[in-house]
């Protein structure tokens, strides 16, 4: 009975969504903001990428917001796992050593390939998340292959609390000086498609690289300790 | 010229988001320095929002205030709207949060506090955001900021209700939260905008049907925070199982929160006067089954829970009606919600704490015990049922008003049954305050107070009851003011728009 229910109820809403998207013509570039970012967006924001000038300029407040989601979610997780209690020490088995050197001889590559990634977010694809993202997975590598390292949990905090400072504090500068407004680009723009362009945008994808790759490093810390 | 303009428009609202996001983000580094000072980073947010929300009330009265981020126009930024609305939920929000933030200073002693306060200040961070906001995704961001810190505060005690209750609270809340994304994703798709004035203007240029299906998408999701019937049934686990000074702030603000996203979905942006009918009989229902679950509880703070979904049915009910009064009547049963319900489950914290269980029958004999905590109890009992000379009674009247001003004999019948809720409401708030004064404890009567930060926060709480209960006058400008925005949605396009 209650399966029937709920298969009856899922075909409602398919049905719904089907009848409001049979409206939306898709291929057409119909849509009046989007037309807009693309016309604009180089000369209004000097980011070759228009992606990352929608992401930090235009709707830059959206990703505060998504940074702070982030905050959140690894606060959270830590909070819920602080109240568990913790167990005695595992017993850690060493890693071979091809292991061992395999992961120690590529942790800096994949640093350097993150930072690339969020340095370069404003010229090429990515940004900020993805190069965080990959900063982690370099922690990942660390944790299984050499076990028994830990990251510094002082200078993790600190840089999670930093890049999100400086994000705000960026915002607030544009605020009192750059036209009065949150968030306003008020560095020179630079010569389009080169590293020292497009203001204020690489300096807070750089904040949030730096972030969410301590963030998320975090996660895999308190998650590992608890494992 | 800069500062002069600067000064004449006063502060930025933006302050009002951007100031405690901030602080949250220096918590840690504050850390550092000193464990001590933690505790007090969220009372100096709060005070320092409070100060600048009510700054901005004079301005405001006149005109909303537009804030455009970034420095393009709209609708090619995010674009805060501070009017009436949005600056009487801040300051609200402010308020109980402060207060709240004071009660905490003694309240929270165990677990990880450092934690506890960067997720309160993001929980209300997330709130204004809400409020503030008139772009329709940066209110599903700030929605998400709201929901993920409340999920992780509820299971801050770690016991294993905490959790359970945080973990259903979490699914029935992501759940909401990708109804509300899809209806936002519908919607983008035929408008080709996220703003919200934008899309309000363009909103009958649309066919109906497809302008339905996203409308039910958004309602159903935002609706779970609302704690709406039947998209309620994780608040009473949820609100009873966290921290008390916790439950106050869910209680007080995010299901408030929640409906004021509800409602200016439905009144601004999709202008959705045919259905408001289906309001008033879902605001009814859900105050009748809040009310008559909350008459069958034994532990206190579970009938406080249900409590609020009746609450919440009475204001759904009030903004239903849809004409000045009914509007007015719902901002101010909100305003009065909050300040009842905050008093009530932070005198309850205190009372569980002494009594070491939530079952109402461990109360015997408090009113000696703690003679003033219960004095505060018994006041914000007597608000929430709307007697003489607290602040449920104008409110509640209002509201009565309200349904009479219409005029037609369905709405005398229905404000008939609310009536009856509050009959229901009076009974076993009564039984409550009943046996906290007038059944004597078999256990030792020794006089224990609460700590005295507690003690200040509640104070200030029956204050606020007492003296808007008295002159109702004080806050009628501003509440006026705010049904007329509602009301008004072509006067908001036009304020973003220009």
């Amino acid at each position: 009975m209650r399966k029937i229910f709920s298969v009856i109820l899922l075909i409602i809403i398919c049905w719904g969504i089907i009848l409001s998207l049979y409206k939306i013509p898709f291929g057409i570039p119909k849509t009046k903001v989007g037309e807009y970012y693309l016309n604009k967006g180089k000369e209004e924001t000097g980011a070759a990428n228009i992606v990352t000038s929608v992401v930090l300029n235009y709707r830059g407040f959206d990703t505060l917001g998504e940074v702070t989601v982030l905050f959140i979610a690894a606060i959270g997780l830590g909070a819920v796992l602080a109240t568990l209690k913790k167990k005695g020490k595992r017993k850690v088995e060493q890693a071979s050593l091809i292991l061992y050197t395999g992961c120690r001889f590529l942790f800096p590559l994949i640093l350097l390939f993150g930072a690339y990634v969020f340095i370069h977010g404003h010229l090429t694809p990515g940004g900020g998340f993805q190069g965080g993202a990959i900063i982690a997975s370099a922690f990942v590598l660390v944790y299984l292959g050499c076990r028994g390292k830990r990251i510094n949990e002082v200078s993790s905090k600190t840089t999670e609390s930093l890049g999100g400072l400086i994000f705000i504090v960026i915002g607030l500068i544009g605020l009192a000086i750059g036209g009065h407004y949150f968030l306003s680009n008020f560095l020179p723009k630079g010569e389009l498609n080169t590293l020292f362009s497009a203001g204020i945008i690489p300096i807070i994808y750089i904040a949030i690289g730096f972030k969410v790759g301590s963030e998320l490093a975090g996660v895999i810390d308190n998650l590992f300790e608890e494992s | 010229m800069g500062e002069l303009s600067l000064l004449s428009n006063g502060v930025n609202p933006v302050l009002l988001v951007v100031v405690p996001l901030a602080l949250a983000f220096a918590v840690p580094l504050i850390g550092f320095v000193s464990k001590k000072i933690i505790k007090y980073i969220p009372v100096v947010a709060f005070l320092f929002n409070l100060i600048v929300a009510l700054l901005l009330i004079p301005s405001v009265l006149k005109q909303p205030i537009v804030v455009k981020i970034g420095g393009f126009a709209p609708p090619f930024c995010i674009n805060l709207v501070a009017g009436p609305i949005g600056i009487l939920f801040s300051a609200l929000i402010a308020l109980a949060g402060l207060l709240v933030s004071i009660y905490a200073l003694n309240y929270i002693r165990e677990g990880p506090q450092e934690k506890y306060h960067i997720l309160y200040l993001l929980l209300l961070t997330g709130a204004t955001g809400v409020v503030l906001t008139g772009d329709i995704f940066n209110l599903f961001v700030f929605f998400e900021i709201l929901c993920i810190s409340s999920y992780a505060l509820v299971a801050y005690l770690g016991n294993k209700a905490g959790i359970e209750s945080s973990i259903k609270y979490l699914i029935q809340g992501s759940v909401g939260s990708s109804l509300l994304l899809l209806g936002i994703g519908l919607l983008y798709g035929q408008f080709g905008t996220l703003n919200m004035a934008d899309i309000a203007n363009q909103i009958h240029s649309a066919s109906s049907p497809s302008i339905f299906v996203p409308m039910v998408l958004m309602i159903t999701g935002l609706g779970v925070e609302a704690a709406i019937f039947p998209l309620n049934a994780w608040l009473p686990d949820a609100h009873s199982s966290a921290p008390s000074s916790i439950s106050a702030i869910l209680s007080g603000i995010a299901i408030e929160v929640g409906l004021y996203a509800v409602i200016r979905v439905l009144f601004t942006i999709f202008d959705a006067s045919n259905f408001l009918m289906f309001f008033v009989f879902l605001g009814v229902l859900t105050l009748l089954i809040g009310e008559m679950c909350a008459f069958s509880q034994k532990n206190i703070k579970r009938m406080l829970a249900y409590s609020s979904i009746g609450q919440i049915g009475l204001i759904v009910f009030a903004f239903s009606i849809a004409n000045t009064y009914g509007v007015t009547g719902g901002f101010f049963q909100l305003i009065s919600h909050t300040l009842g319900k905050g008093l009530l489950f932070l005198a309850a914290g205190y009372m569980i704490y002494r009594s070491g269980s939530m079952d109402i029958s461990t109360f015997e004999g408090m009113g000696k015990r703690m003679p003033l905590t219960s004095l505060f109890f018994t006041v914000g009992a007597f608000s929430i049922v709307g007697l003489p000379p607290f602040i449920g009674f104008p409110s509640k009247f209002m509201i009565v008003r309200a349904a009479l001003s219409t005029g037609e004999l369905l709405f005398t019948i229905l404000i008939g049954i609310v009536l009856l809720g509050t009959v229901i409401e009076g009974a076993y708030f009564f039984r409550v305050v009943q046996v906290i004064y007038f059944k004597k404890g078999n256990g030792n009567p020794e006089r224990k107070k609460a700590p005295i930060s507690g003690l200040i926060s509640m104070f200030i709480f029956v204050i606020l009851i007492l003296v808007i209960g008295v002159y109702p006058n004080l806050i009628t400008k501003i509440l006026n003011s705010a049904a007329s925005e509602l009301l008004n949605r072509i006067d908001y396009i036009r304020s973003v728009l220009g």
